[in-house]
């Protein structure tokens, strides 16, 4: 389904314009002895939509779950609007308190959806879409709903609100988790092979619900596989090749041109 | 048949006796799920200050029979504290048999706590923790009610264990129904062999009565959602 004759949406950019949401810089990760990133420098700009690409094992997801702290690095910073929120930490380093605190105050800032949905599986849809500003927010039971109503009707599913998660398709779980992050008012939203679990049709849904978001001007970083979505919905393509960035740009710059090596073998593969 | 009930086995003496099994696993048996989560806590720690003294109570507690236990806090913890001339360690029956029911159990339900929080999917606290839960929010309100669903069949295994090992309370002079049944069997003609059968099938009765609340917890848990439902993922 290589769709060559296709243009990208939007104007093709090099470089982020505009205001810096998210500056990550010199990220290393290890894992014992298996270094997975070997220093990953991103910056993301406002309403700027990013796909990052790679062979599995390159360290996609390691790289975004680093950027909320479900994974501590160990070398480099993040920034979110300016701001330092993160920084490396030996590997076995054990938080203290403050640090915990900083987290748990950036990950509030950073909304996450996963592969494999994660609802609540005891609260129902109302509930999951509530937990953020309940929970964490401390918001009243009326604000929190009013925030999960809004956010769940943006994803379609205010009609499902009293249901349990688990009678819901595949589609219909991520546009929830989609909805529970949203309520957060995040700063930006990270994809993790959100729709890696799903079947086509369940995937354009879930698609459809995350071109909404690009278009009222959500910043979004997605790790996917699927190629048409990546290039369809990116401003900008990041290709990630034995734990960095080999290369970046516009979409059309990367499926078309194929600038390096690396990047004709893992496209001729998919 | 009935005059043999009441007059011979004095169904009603038992009756009223069968409620010293219930009162003790009614008391015991949530303080041995609460510590045991204590336990079970301390034993998944990194800090090994925490998991090694854990580790060491549960083995012990398991490896022991209740029986003993029971003799050793009813019997020689009153000499050791005459020895230090304090009467603190000088227990009743009652509150002896309630500490070593519950000390005892809580060392299983440790290893049953474990195993319920190691079986709620990872996944769940990290999705908890990217909303911005602390890490208390996220055990409380994401991983131990989850947990909780999982283990609840096995703790009420557990209860209807208790119940009968409750009377083992009777060693020390707790006069609760199995007791209560030697009492009036040694007394009357009736013997000690009917009277057994019928204090077991009281036991029985009271076993049943649990199994069937645990069911009727269950079936309200399912009703929400249970945990071991998942998702419809195609992997």
């Amino acid at each position: 389904m290589q769709s060559t004759e296709h243009t990208p949406a939007a104007p093709p950019v090099e470089a982020p314009t505009g205001e810096k949401i998210l500056e990550a810089r010199g990220i290393h990760k290890s894992f014992g002895p298996k270094q997975v990133l070997k220093g990953v420098d991103l910056d993301v700009a406002k309403a700027e939509v990013l796909t990052i690409l790679g062979p599995n094992g390159c360290g996609k997801s390691t790289f975004l779950r680093c950027l909320n702290l479900l994974e501590q690095y160990q070398q480099g910073s993040v920034r979110l609007k300016g701001e330092l929120v993160s920084e490396g930490r030996p590997e076995n380093h054990q938080p203290s308190a403050q640090e915990q605190t900083d987290a748990q105050k950036l990950r509030q800032r950073v909304g996450m959806v996963f592969q494999r949905f994660n609802l609540f599986p005891h609260m129902t849809v109302l509930q999951n879409a509530m937990s953020g500003p309940k929970y964490v927010l401390q918001k009243s039971d009326e604000e929190a709903r009013a925030i999960a109503e809004k956010m769940l009707r943006k994803v379609g599913l205010w009609e499902k609100s009293p249901c349990d998660p688990q009678t819901l398709s595949g589609g219909q779980q991520q546009r929830v988790a989609i909805a529970r992050a949203l309520a957060m008012n995040p700063d930006v939203m990270l994809f993790d092979e959100a729709t890696s679990a799903l079947d086509p049709v369940l995937t354009k849904e879930v698609f459809k619900v995350v071109r909404e978001l690009a278009a009222e001007g959500m910043t979004m970083i997605l790790v996917t596989h699927d190629m048409d979505f990546a290039r369809d919905i990116a401003h900008r393509v990041v290709f990630m090749d034995g734990g960095i960035v080999a290369a970046q740009g516009t979409p059309a710059y990367i499926f078309d041109e194929r600038p390096t090596e690396g990047i004709r073998k893992f496209l001729e593969k998919g | 048949m009935w005059r043999y009930l009441v007059d011979d086995i004095k169904i009603d003496k038992l009756i009223v006796a069968a409620r010293w099994p219930l009162y003790l696993t009614a008391l015991s048996m949530p303080l041995a799920v609460f510590f045991g989560l204590i336990l079970a806590l301390m034993r998944m720690s990194r800090s090994r200050l925490l998991s090694w003294p854990a580790t060491a109570y549960i083995e012990v507690m398991r490896g022991t029979p209740l029986y003993v236990q029971l003799f050793l806090v009813y019997y020689t913890l009153p000499q050791i504290g005459q020895a230090l001339h304090t009467d603190w360690l000088t227990l009743d029956s009652f509150p002896t048999a309630i500490l070593c029911l519950t000390a005892n159990y809580a060392a299983y339900e440790a290893e049953i706590h474990r195993a319920g929080l190691e079986a709620v999917d990872r996944g769940q606290r990290e999705a908890a923790l990217s909303i911005g839960m602390n890490q208390s929010q996220a055990f409380f309100l994401v991983t131990l009610p989850q947990a909780f669903r999982i283990i609840l069949p096995a703790v009420i295994n557990d209860a209807i264990a208790m119940l009968k090992d409750s009377c083992l309370a009777s060693a020390i002079g707790v006069m609760e129904l199995l007791k209560v049944a030697e009492g009036i069997g040694k007394n009357s003609e009736v013997g000690l062999p009917n009277m057994y059968i019928a204090a077991g099938l009281l036991y029985m009765i009271l076993s049943l009565a649990f199994y069937f609340l645990g069911k009727f917890i269950e079936s309200k848990l399912k009703a929400r959602g249970g945990a071991e439902l998942h998702i419809d993922a195609h992997h």
